[in-house]
């Protein structure tokens, strides 16, 4: 792994826009994220205090929060949408599932659960209607009113993000499209959930988790809160495995996305910081690794979009 | 007042969690709501939703908590910190949470 950070630390290096890099490959070369001194980490190239990283992630998302939606659909040229659609897919919740999203400030992994939720139970609806032809129409309008008044099967979604901008930003987007029953927001540090052992089946972060400053901390927040069978999805920026694509990805990354960012949000420095965070994330194996040792089992990953992103998997059995 | 946000009273381990994390603080301390009258009153119960405290704990201790509806906070009493419920999303930023003054404890309703 250090050798693969060796070289995309190498790459970087080469464009010439970076020439400040030269003070982080050190660091780089030195054994990577895992061995810096103590109380360190890393702000995307720039190796930092724990504290800092902290305060800098927090005032990245507070600054990105109102066009975080936009920059997501222009950067990825809304493929994002796809990455998390196939994430709900994979978790394939059933009426009366209880969700977790971390990190998930503006709902997008929220909305979809509660979507995919509620067509789960028309299916199943229809199939009772199937099944039962001679329910009487009051127990059939019953049932929609039901629908109406709250999450199937009690199925709930808890969306917590240590940042209040982005859950603003997600509250309020709530509110426009309609969705509110079964839907909470609190403000919350992966690191320390504010939630009980044992509550929910699933946990889902999606491009978050490189933002966490101990990772493997919220490995075991994660792995308390879940219900024994609960499950652990993770959405993130991985490795990219085919040098051309990678070669295409890195420019793309290095040099259009903070463009975008300056152009949209006017904000270069975040967009340079999200770029780089992703660089310096561990690569499939690594991370399934720090999976594993949180405690979860039959963890597997899946690349999407050639390793640009990965979901993650695990259980808690 | 509400930016002191270290607890004092608090058992040994938690205690030293929570005075690090305030030594830390990278969020601005929150301020407390009294709230008990006027429009906010009435926006809450759709905005907070109560069920919410089936899954809630404390993040540093965790034991539950309990909502404290005159401030609008959720109280850990064992600690002595509460955590701020702004615009219906519950704050559980330690470091974003109010040292309760054990003496004023009682008094406080009365102040709303």
């Amino acid at each position: 792994m250090a050798a693969s950070i060796g070289a995309v630390a190498c790459r970087a290096l080469h464009s010439r826009r970076y020439g400040k890099l030269l003070s982080i490959g050190r660091g780089l070369f030195s054994g990577a994220r895992c061995l810096v001194a103590e109380g360190e980490t890393h702000f995307g190239f720039q190796n930092v205090s724990e504290t800092e990283k902290g305060e800098k992630v927090y005032h990245v998302f507070e600054s990105v929060a109102k066009k975080y939606d936009i920059m997501n659909d222009s950067m990825s040229l809304g493929v994002h949408r796809l990455w998390k659609d196939i994430l709900l897919h994979q978790m394939n919740p059933y009426p009366g599932t209880q969700l977790l999203d971390v990190a998930g400030g503006t709902g997008d992994i929220a909305f979809r659960f509660i979507n995919y939720v509620r067509s789960q139970w028309e299916h199943q609806i229809k199939q009772k209607l199937k099944s039962h032809q001679n329910l009487s129409w009051q127990e059939i309008s019953k049932s929609y009113q039901e629908e109406e008044l709250k999450l199937p099967g009690g199925s709930q979604v808890v969306v917590c993000d240590i940042n209040k901008e982005m859950l603003k930003v997600g509250k309020q987007k709530a509110q426009h499209l309609g969705y509110s029953e079964g839907l909470s927001w609190v403000v919350g540090n992966a690191e320390e959930l504010p939630f009980n052992d044992n509550k929910f089946d699933v946990y889902t972060i999606a491009f978050g988790i490189r933002n966490v400053t101990h990772i493997d901390q919220a490995l075991q927040e994660a792995y308390r809160v879940l219900k024994p069978g609960g499950r652990f999805l993770c959405l993130e920026f991985s490795q990219v495995n085919n040098p051309l694509i990678s070669r295409l990805y890195d420019l793309y990354s290095f040099q259009v996305i903070p463009v975008l960012g300056e152009i949209i949000a006017g904000d270069w420095k975040s967009y340079q910081y999200l770029v780089e965070s992703i660089r310096r994330f561990p690569a499939q194996e690594e991370f399934k690794a720090m999976v594993e040792d949180a405690g979860f089992l039959k963890v597997e990953y899946r690349n999407l979009t050639s390793g640009i992103v990965a979901i993650h998997s695990g259980f808690k059995l | 007042s509400c930016l002191s946000t270290c607890p004092t009273i608090t058992p040994p381990d938690c205690r030293e969690h929570a005075l690090s994390a305030a030594a830390n603080r990278p969020f601005p301390g929150a301020a407390p709501r009294h709230s008990s009258d006027g429009q906010e009153g009435q926006e809450q119960p759709k905005a907070w939703d109560p069920a919410l405290l089936e899954f809630l704990v404390c993040p540093l201790s965790k034991k539950p908590l309990r909502y404290e509806a005159s401030t609008n906070e959720l109280i850990n009493k064992e600690l002595g910190i509460a955590y701020p419920i702004i615009d219906g999303i519950p704050n559980m930023i330690p470091q974003a949470a109010r040292m309760i003054d054990r003496k004023a404890q009682d008094e406080e309703p009365k102040q709303t």
